[in-house]
């Protein structure tokens, strides 16, 4: 029987209760559009995040020490470890290209010619190659040992008057002493530049380590003689991006960890570890929470599509018994089981795919909308599109099929005589 | 004799209802019909006529006894094999019409057509040129409930035509017409008579049942007489009809 004329009488037949039908499609509409929606949002998310990573950015390392069994986010649960020396050390291995610390200094406020404005954090001393210089606006990197500072453009522009390069800054320490930096460069974007500082745009201030970070231990007396100045964050740059040399670069500083040569080695063992992951492995525990919220949805979807499905099949239940005088004539003259067969589940099938459609097109209005609202890049899950229509067909199928069957095996002569 | 040139042969045919009392609806009828015959059933209400057409279609099966469409066992074959001996071999006339409510006439006249996976032009040819042969050329694109007793009659009878079938069983065909339609129905009918098309029809109207060959009357489930009306047909025929007879 020919698939053109099968979809006339079915589209007749749903046409047939329109209300009925699209009371139908409601269900698998809902529960393909919430997941379409949230997959949207999940795919915008991911985009928006990982957009946020340089290229340059592939080739760090962000490293902390903390108890294995500690979880959370970059630098959750990190002791203070790992010495200059060690550092020194490490940008030394042949794999490495630069290795540095990274550690926020405690601050009270920031003074740029008479204002003063309050500043807790976001001052962060690390090394100069931390503010690259692809994203460098104006200017150039501070130098280490130089009382020098790099500003984003939200710490520029807090000021009454935007600071610029070359203008002094005065920065109170939490300890209370004070220190003038002088302004060698501004960023091109407020966002934080690893996942250290956490992707939010916000006024930041980046130093050198040195004097910056070893004033700030000092005056807090925290240099307890047990070997001088300790980070508990660092980073390590590999030379490329490449994958084998970020993972040679790893081994190597791992390595030199493990040894006996190192200061932060002596602490490590099954309650200290050192994490060294670049910010997309990072990201990847970010994903696996958005995951597995994705899956708690599509859950959710799914248990919609199932209630959709039984609504599918009592639907085809009472149309095949509304139609039993018609599935009389068409076995009357000719129609197979076969084709009856075909002809339900085409109906259930056509009811799956226009809920699906439908859905699809809804639940990605939505995701739009909402990743519009969040400010985020949109990003259509194409391979979802696919795989919800594949949805709406097998649920047509699914709940098709056992009404489709009744319907072929109705008796043709009871069927002709039923009122 | 359930030879080769019976294009049906009922043997010894009995039909029960079981309702409470059981109902004797046909009681050991044993009829030949030939090809290329027309033949005509005659009988007060609730003889069996119906249910007569519905074993000889393949719809029913009989509670005892053989129906043979061809030469072949009915009760034999398969519900594939029967179905499609009733979607290409037969044509049924309802006594109540049966079409599918929510197809147009052309529609209707197709659907049997649809089964046998005729090619698209050729389907829509045929079915406009059977709907204008009953006179309804312009009411291809009417719904069911939209059309007169008379023209549903017509249009069921243009679908049983339209797979041009071996044999046509017609139950009471004209009960809704005028004269004038009547007569063009009858004399359809006689045409695919003549083009070999064996011909069964119900009717309580003796000129209707006079077109054909013979009559054959039921009484209470069973023969009563055969009635010969063409002279070339032996025994008592009563008329004579230079139309192509049964042999
Ligand atoms: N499904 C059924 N169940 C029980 N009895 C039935 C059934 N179908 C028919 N009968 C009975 O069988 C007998 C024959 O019915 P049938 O329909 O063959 O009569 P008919 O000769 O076609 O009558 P009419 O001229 O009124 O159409 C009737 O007495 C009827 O009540
Ligand atoms: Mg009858």
């Amino acid at each position: 029987m020919m698939v053109r004329e099968s979809l006339r009488l079915s589209w007749r037949a749903i046409t047939g209760h329109k209300l009925r039908s699209a009371l139908t499609i409601v269900g698998i509409v809902i529960g393909i559009a919430a997941v379409i929606t949230f997959v949207t949002l999940g795919a915008s998310l991911q985009a928006g995040i990982i957009g946020d990573i340089s290229p340059d950015d592939q080739r760090s390392l962000y490293g902390w020490a903390a108890d294995p069994d500690v979880e959370g986010g970059p630098g959750a649960g990190a002791q203070p470890i790992f010495s200059d020396s060690d550092l020194a050390a490490v940008a030394d291995l042949e794999e490495v290209d630069a290795a540095y610390g990274y550690a926020p200094v405690g601050t009270r406020s920031i003074a740029s010619g008479d204002q003063r404005l309050p500043q807790g954090d976001g001052v962060i001393a690390t090394g100069p190659s931390y503010v690259r210089e692809s994203t460098l606006a104006d200017g150039r990197q501070f130098e280490t040992g130089a009382r020098e500072a790099v500003l984003n453009p939200a710490a520029a522009g807090q000021f009454e008057e935007n600071v610029s390069v070359g203008d002094e800054l005065t920065i109170t320490l939490l300890g209370g002493g004070q220190t003038d930096v002088e302004v060698v460069g501004i960023t091109d974007s407020s966002e934080g530049l690893s996942p250290f500082e956490g992707f939010e745009n916000s006024p930041r201030v980046y130093v050198p380590t040195d004097p910056f970070y070893a004033e700030q231990v000092g005056t807090e007396g925290q240099d307890t003689g047990d070997g001088g100045l300790r980070f508990a964050a660092i980073v390590i740059e590999a030379p490329s991006a490449d994958d084998g040399a970020v993972d040679d670069a790893r081994s190597a500083a791992e390595a030199y960890f493990e040894s006996d040569d190192s200061d932060a080695g002596e602490f490590l063992g099954e309650d200290l570890a050192v994490s060294l992951e670049t910010s997309t492995e990072l990201l990847q525990q970010l994903q696996d929470v958005l995951e597995i919220f994705q899956s708690f949805i599509v859950g959710i979807a799914a248990i919609s599509l199932v209630v959709a499905s039984i609504g599918i099949a009592n639907i085809m239940l009472v149309s095949v018994t509304e139609r039993t005088r018609e599935i009389g004539i068409m076995k009357a003259v000719g129609a197979q089981k076969r084709d009856v067969l075909g002809l339900f589940l085409l109906e259930a099938v056509v009811l799956g795919l226009i809920g699906a459609v439908l859905g699809t097109v809804l639940g990605l209005v939505v995701g739009y909308l909402g990743a519009q609202y969040i400010d985020l890049p949109v990003v259509y899950p194409l391979e979802y599109v696919v795989l919800a229509v594949a949805v709406g067909i097998v649920v047509g199928i699914g709940s098709g099929l056992y009404p489709a069957w009744r319907a072929a095996r109705t008796d043709p002569i009871e069927a002709l005589r039923y009122e | 004799m359930p030879g080769t040139q019976s294009a049906v042969s009922l043997t010894d045919v009995s039909k029960t209802y079981y309702r409470g009392e059981p109902v004797y609806a046909l009681d050991g009828v044993s009829l030949e019909i030939p090809r290329g015959s027309y033949t005509a059933i005659m009988g007060p209400s609730g003889t069996g006529k119906s249910t007569l057409m519905n074993l000889v279609g393949c719809l029913d099966t009989p509670t005892s006894g053989r129906v043979s469409i061809d030469g072949r066992d009915a009760g034999g074959l398969s519900d594939r094999e029967r179905t499609r001996l009733r979607g290409s071999e037969i044509g049924f006339v309802f006594q109540t019409f049966n079409l599918m409510p929510r197809l147009t006439a052309l529609e209707n006249v197709r659907l049997p057509q649809l089964f046998q996976d005729v090619p698209r032009g050729e389907r829509t040819d045929r079915a406009r040129t059977l709907l204008e042969r009953v006179g309804l050329a312009d009411r291809t694109e009417h719904f069911p409930n939209e059309l007169s007793g008379g023209q549903r009659q017509r249009v069921a009878l243009a679908r049983a035509l339209v797979n041009d079938p071996a044999i046509v069983l017609a139950d009471e065909p004209s009960g809704n017409l005028d004269t004038e339609t009547e007569a063009e129905v009858l004399d359809l009918f006689s045409e695919f008579h003549e083009a070999g098309t064996t011909l069964v029809v119900v009717t309580h109207e003796r000129h209707v049942a006079e077109r054909a060959d013979r009559i054959v009357h039921l009484l209470d489930g069973a023969i009563e007489r055969i009635e010969r009306l063409d002279a070339s047909d032996s025994t008592d025929g009563d008329r004579d009809r230079s139309s192509g007879a049964a042999p």
